[in-house]
């Protein structure tokens, strides 16, 4: 999984970097230089690594000197609650454009502690109340953010 | 001197004086705690309250909320996960993996001793170092400081993975942090690169929504996938037991404390490079403190060194910064740069006065940094076992709390939409980078330091075209970076050697 992980970063690079150095070509050589100086010793490593992604020995992973994901669950069970995690994150933004950010906030942590952590009406509610009273006391009465309000109230104003 | 050295305590222990610094530690306490709100912006939006301020009470505010951000940016990012400040994301890679093995109390012991040590560090080298430091400095042009950049990639690139390998994509996700940076308008010819027509990415990729994703998603998709709490099954009472340990890692390490203090007080000084270098050099050089590549593979998987290092460097590097600040007028960072507005604001020229006629203002900037300092860890010192408890709640009630935060932190730098976008997307390519087994560090610090590097690249180049490579320090900086990315190798072959030779 993780070599096909590299292959695939380092063929966006790969794409990335192709694309930076043939757009860099246009332009004068002040802004071209730092673009060009980068852009193609990067294509070259990202080529190193695809070949080496591809074509290497499929040896013992190489840990980088970073947090490592969880493996002590079933694979399936992982691609599960990643695509459900995913889903949460998207779908919270997608709020905070339809519905403004206050409200998408309320109804977040509510849905999360309701559907995912199967709690108690009343528990819910009242952490969902605590939160919230949180966030618009300090970002918003406080700190007087400016937060749109989401499409739908614009759409239906 | 030493009169001077001693009135500018007396200054700062004056009840007005002190009243603001502890209303000035109150605020940056909390600006630290949460992600995306930067001391940077905070002293901005702080600064027309000193108007009315003597100078020492002003500074004792301004300087008081400053120098404690990077403190307690430290217990959001090893708690959560979440770096509660652009300064302080180096420290995730250990002190939130020791968190999440149950070790949350150690982890904030060695991080707010070694905050202190460093804090205390930069202070002396800005009591220290006004007289000697003017000619480090001014041997220090645009080609040094290009090296200088470049240097820092190199130790983090090479230090942040095993063997060729992993060396290979290190420098990759160096050299994408690079490119990132080149996002934007550019600096010189005023050309939008890479913006894909888009108004929003004129201005550049901004750091924080970039670090939040990359560092806070990939844990938010952990922590749903183990569906347990940060701390796992660890008992709760085991959590927060161990800070008396984290303090005792710091004089364990104590010389590695040191050095990392002394990296961040040096990057401080240097104009340009900014706070967030000094915590991945910092990182960088304790990585390097692992004497064989096995003990090194602890790192990112809770070594203590990790902690401690970055620690130390980014308390340290507020004493250095103010060095240039205070002495030519020249602000190391953007908080330095508006803190040098407070200067004007209150009727004061950096420069030769400030270390003559008013010296003992100059030294109560010393005693504020110690002092607030010492408070806010003594504060955190009575909150830690609170604190460290948080990682013991359940996952599904700090989710949707930690999602709220982030993206906040993100919607905060710009007031956009789009910075929660660049959030997600980095968030993504954090998840696959670990997946992959890609170290994050270099993106971040390649990120950090592209729009300097090119900068200085472009002057060294236009001023001395080719000859800019043949400069001593230039040199010395080179054989350096060169040194850093055979170091490992050399490692590895004596280590063979060795094993060889006891076979």
């Amino acid at each position: 999984m993780h070599s096909r992980a590299s292959l695939a970063l380092a063929i966006a690079i790969m794409l990335l970097a192709g694309w930076g150095t043939i757009s860099a070509l246009d332009w004068p050589w002040k802004a071209k230089l730092f673009p060009l100086v980068i852009g193609i010793p990067l294509f070259c490593l990202a080529a190193a690594e695809a070949l080496w992604s591809a074509f290497g020995a499929r040896g013992e992973r190489q840990a980088a000197a970073d947090f490592q994901l969880s493996t002590d669950q079933p694979r399936e069970v992982i691609i599960r609650r990643t695509a459900l995690a995913v889903t949460w994150i998207i779908g919270f933004f997608v709020l905070i454009m339809l519905v403004g950010f206050p409200l998408a906030v309320a109804i977040l942590v509510f849905a999360y502690l309701k559907v995912q952590g199967k709690e108690g009406w009343l528990f819910s509610a009242v952490f969902t109340a605590v939160v919230w009273g949180c966030f618009y006391g300090l970002f918003d009465m406080l700190l007087h953010l400016p937060f749109p309000p989401g499409w739908l109230f614009t759409w239906f104003a | 001197m030493l009169d001077a050295f001693i009135q500018g305590l007396l200054l700062v222990l004056q009840w007005k004086a002190f009243a603001f610094m502890l209303l000035g530690i109150g605020v940056g306490f909390w600006v630290g705690l949460l992600p995306g709100l930067g001391g940077a912006t905070t002293l901005a939006l702080m600064l027309p309250f000193v108007y009315n301020m003597q100078p020492v009470e002003a500074f004792a505010f301004l300087l008081g909320m400053h120098s404690v951000v990077a403190t307690t940016g430290d217990v959001t990012s090893i708690l959560f996960g979440v770096p509660g400040e652009a300064t302080t994301a180096a420290i995730i890679l250990d002190g939130h993996a020791m968190a999440k093995k149950g070790e949350a109390g150690r982890a904030l012991g060695a991080a707010l001793a070694s905050s202190l040590v460093g804090a205390l560090i930069g202070a002396a080298a800005l009591a220290l170092a006004i007289p000697v430091v003017r000619p480090l400095v001014l041997t220090f042009g645009s080609p040094e400081l290009f090296m200088l950049a470049i240097v820092g990639l190199a130790f983090i690139a090479s230090l942040s993975a095993q063997g060729a390998r992993g060396m290979l994509r290190g420098f990759l996700a160096g050299g994408l942090g690079l490119f990132l940076a080149m996002v934007g308008q550019d600096p010189q010819a005023g050309i939008a690169r890479f913006t894909l027509d888009s108004l929003y990415l004129w201005q550049g990729l901004d750091l924080v929504p970039v670090l939040v994703g990359l560092f806070a998603i990939p844990e938010i998709l952990d922590l749903v996938v183990r569906g347990t709490s940060i701390a796992g099954d660890t008992p709760a009472g085991h959590i927060s037991h161990g800070a008396l340990q984290g303090v005792k890692d710091v004089f364990r390490h104590w010389w590695l404390t040191i050095r990392c203090a002394l990296i961040g007080t040096f990057v401080g000084i240097t104009p340009g490079l900014g706070g967030a270098v000094a915590q991945w050099m910092a990182y960088g050089h304790a990585t390097q403190s692992a004497r064989t590549p096995e003990e090194r593979k602890g790192f990112g998987q809770g070594d203590v060194r990790g902690v401690l290092g970055p620690g130390a460097a980014c308390n340290s590097k507020e004493g250095g910064a103010l060095i240039p600040t205070i002495a030519f007028g020249v602000p190391g960072s953007t908080s330095m740069a508006i803190l040098l507005g407070g200067f004007f604001l209150l009727g004061l020229v950096p420069g030769p006065d400030m270390l003559t006629k008013h010296l003992p203002v100059t030294f109560s900037l010393v005693w504020t940094i110690v002092l607030a300092n010492i408070i806010t860890v003594g504060l955190c010192f009575l909150l830690l076992n609170r604190l460290a408890a948080l990682t013991a709640v359940p996952g599904h009630l700090l989710v949707p709390v930690i999602l709220v935060l982030v993206f906040i932190g993100s919607y905060t730098t710009n007031s956009s939409y789009a910075d929660i976008l660049v959030t997600i997307i980095f968030g993504g390519v954090g998840y696959f980078m670990v997946l992959a087994g890609w170290p994050r560090a270099p993106l971040v610090l390649g990120l950090v330091l592209g729009k300097i590097a090119e900068n200085y690249l472009y002057i060294s180049v236009a001023r001395y075209e080719a000859a800019w490579l043949a400069r001593p320090v230039v040199l010395v900086l080179l054989a350096i970076a060169i040194g850093v990315v055979c170091y490992p190798a050399f490692q590895a072959w004596r280590a063979r050697a060795r094993a060889s030779a006891h076979a």
